[in-house]
């Protein structure tokens, strides 16, 4: 036990650590902003009952929350290479993320949708709505409000699930910090670096969706 | 208003705007409106009312068509509810509702709540919908409060709001159902007054409330009704000095001495 844990090491090597940092912050926001279209677009499908479509959201959003985050990572990124579809491995890694944060933001807005009363609906259909101007005018405005703090929380398991992209060889945080302890021994200074670096950008992402949270409860304080 | 009563009765030439015949309504096993036939004119005032479960609400949400009668003819503006989606639609852009919840939508401005159905809807220019919005606001003298939300007012500046919601519609017929009934004692008399003056505009109103003291101001007539039938139908004067039925007896004297 005579391990001398030197800050020093961690500033030496901040500038490669800042380059894997801003790799996953880019592969985490691209992700979250797709699995958020997909969880809107996939609630709204099922809310609309549209037929055969709204039995593949249901399996798909089954199919992901079913099975393991880097199987899925491992069947598009070989998968689509051996069927002659080479794909680099960071939008490998953003298909897979938006698709496993899509299935979770379905089931999110879609407890949204259903929060929503059924007085307003009926307002809506007083007032000659289609189910498309409901979708539109009524739904997606009141039900993302109320799934906000829940896509928030699969937008936290996004940025963080990142991680896993390291066993595709995307160099982001988790894969810099693996590389260099894979050189060099130094792991407490390297996970705990990273580790910080994570906590400081779940923070930001929270404070983010907290002030957005803010804006938007605006109409409803008296 | 009985010689328009009168008139009523008597068809008097023009077509109903309103027509009901025959109409039954099941929820699963439970009949709701028990053959139901009634004829509302151009103009006319119609109170409906009667004990709860009686199937008032459910009548007049048949008119627009949120709940779906199973039997019978149900014709709004020349329209037949026949249960397509293209008659639902030209229904209820003819008829406006006014809901004992008020119903506004939460996330829009007062003024955004009155012009989101003509703009959307009616595909009316924004300056125009607004314009539009703004007079009736003026009519139910809540004008100052276009920029606010729903939560930010009283619920009866609310269901004034939602009046003039569905006036900005421009409909043929008015429903309102209960529309005091989830109001504070002393938010009523500023909602009634709403609505007697929208009655003496000329529109067609069927309402479904217990606010006898409307009723007998501006009803051309008053529809009792008891266990999913029409029970009693007469002008006010009538209806609340010499009730036919012992049932709409023993409701007015429920209702009238406390």
């Amino acid at each position: 036990m005579n391990y001398a844990f030197s800050f020093v090491y961690i500033v030496e090597n901040l500038p490669v650590l800042f380059d894997g940092f801003m790799v996953t912050v880019r592969v985490s926001v691209i992700s979250i902003a797709i699995a958020s279209l997909i969880g809107i677009a996939g609630a709204a499908v099922r809310l609309l009952k549209v037929p055969v479509l709204s039995q593949v959201v249901g399996a798909y959003v089954h199919f992901i929350r079913s099975t393991p985050l880097l199987p899925q990572i491992f069947f598009i990124f070989y998968g689509l290479a051996s069927v002659g579809l080479p794909i680099s491995s960071f939008w490998a890694g953003v298909f897979a993320l938006s698709l496993w944060g899509g299935a979770y933001n379905v089931e999110n807005v879609r407890g949204g949708f259903l929060s929503i009363s059924k007085g307003l609906h009926e307002a809506a259909d007083s007032l000659a709505f289609g189910p498309l101007h409901y979708l539109w005018l009524v739904a997606v405005p009141l039900g993302v409000r109320v799934s906000l703090p829940s896509m928030l929380n699969t937008s936290v398991s996004v940025l963080k699930n990142s991680a896993y992209l390291q066993a595709i060889g995307l160099a982001e945080l988790t894969f810099v910090a693996m590389d260099k302890v894979s050189l060099e021994f130094r792991t407490l200074e390297m996970f705990a670096a990273i580790g910080v670096m994570y906590l400081v950008l779940v923070l930001a992402l929270s404070i983010a969706v907290r002030r957005l949270e803010n804006v938007l409860q605006k109409p409803f304080r008296p | 208003m009985t010689a328009s009563a009168a008139t009523a009765e008597g068809a008097g030439g023009r077509d109903p705007i309103v027509s009901l015949s025959r109409v039954n309504k099941w929820f699963g096993d439970f009949h709701a409106i028990k053959g139901i036939s009634l004829q509302v004119n151009q103009g006319e005032r119609v109170v409906i009312c009667g004990p709860s479960g009686s199937g008032k609400s459910t009548l007049i949400r048949c008119i627009n068509g949120l709940e779906r009668h199973q039997e019978g003819d149900l014709t709004v503006n020349g329209t037949r509810l026949d249960g397509k989606s293209a008659s639902l639609n030209e229904v209820r852009r003819k008829v406006g509702m006014v809901f004992q919840h008020f119903n506004l939508f939460p996330h829009m401005t007062v003024l955004k709540n009155l012009t989101v159905g003509p703009t959307w809807i009616l595909g009316r220019p924004r300056e125009e919908a607004k314009e539009t919005a703004l007079a009736y606001l003026r009519q139910v003298r809540i004008e100052d409060q276009a920029y606010k939300y729903p939560a930010q007012l009283s619920g009866g500046q609310q269901q004034r709001v939602a009046i003039a919601r569905a006036l900005c519609m421009k409909p043929e017929v008015m429903l309102f159902d209960e529309p005091t009934s989830a109001l504070d004692p002393e938010m009523v008399k500023e909602v009634l007054n709403t609505m007697i003056e929208l009655a003496g505009t000329g529109m067609t109103m069927i309402c479904v409330t217990h606010e006898m003291g409307f009723a007998r101001e501006v009803a051309d007539r008053v529809v009792f009704m008891d266990e999913g039938k029409i029970a009693e139908e007469a002008v006010p004067s009538e209806f609340f000095s010499a009730p036919k039925s012992g049932r709409a007896k023993a409701f007015l004297d429920q209702i009238l001495v406390h």
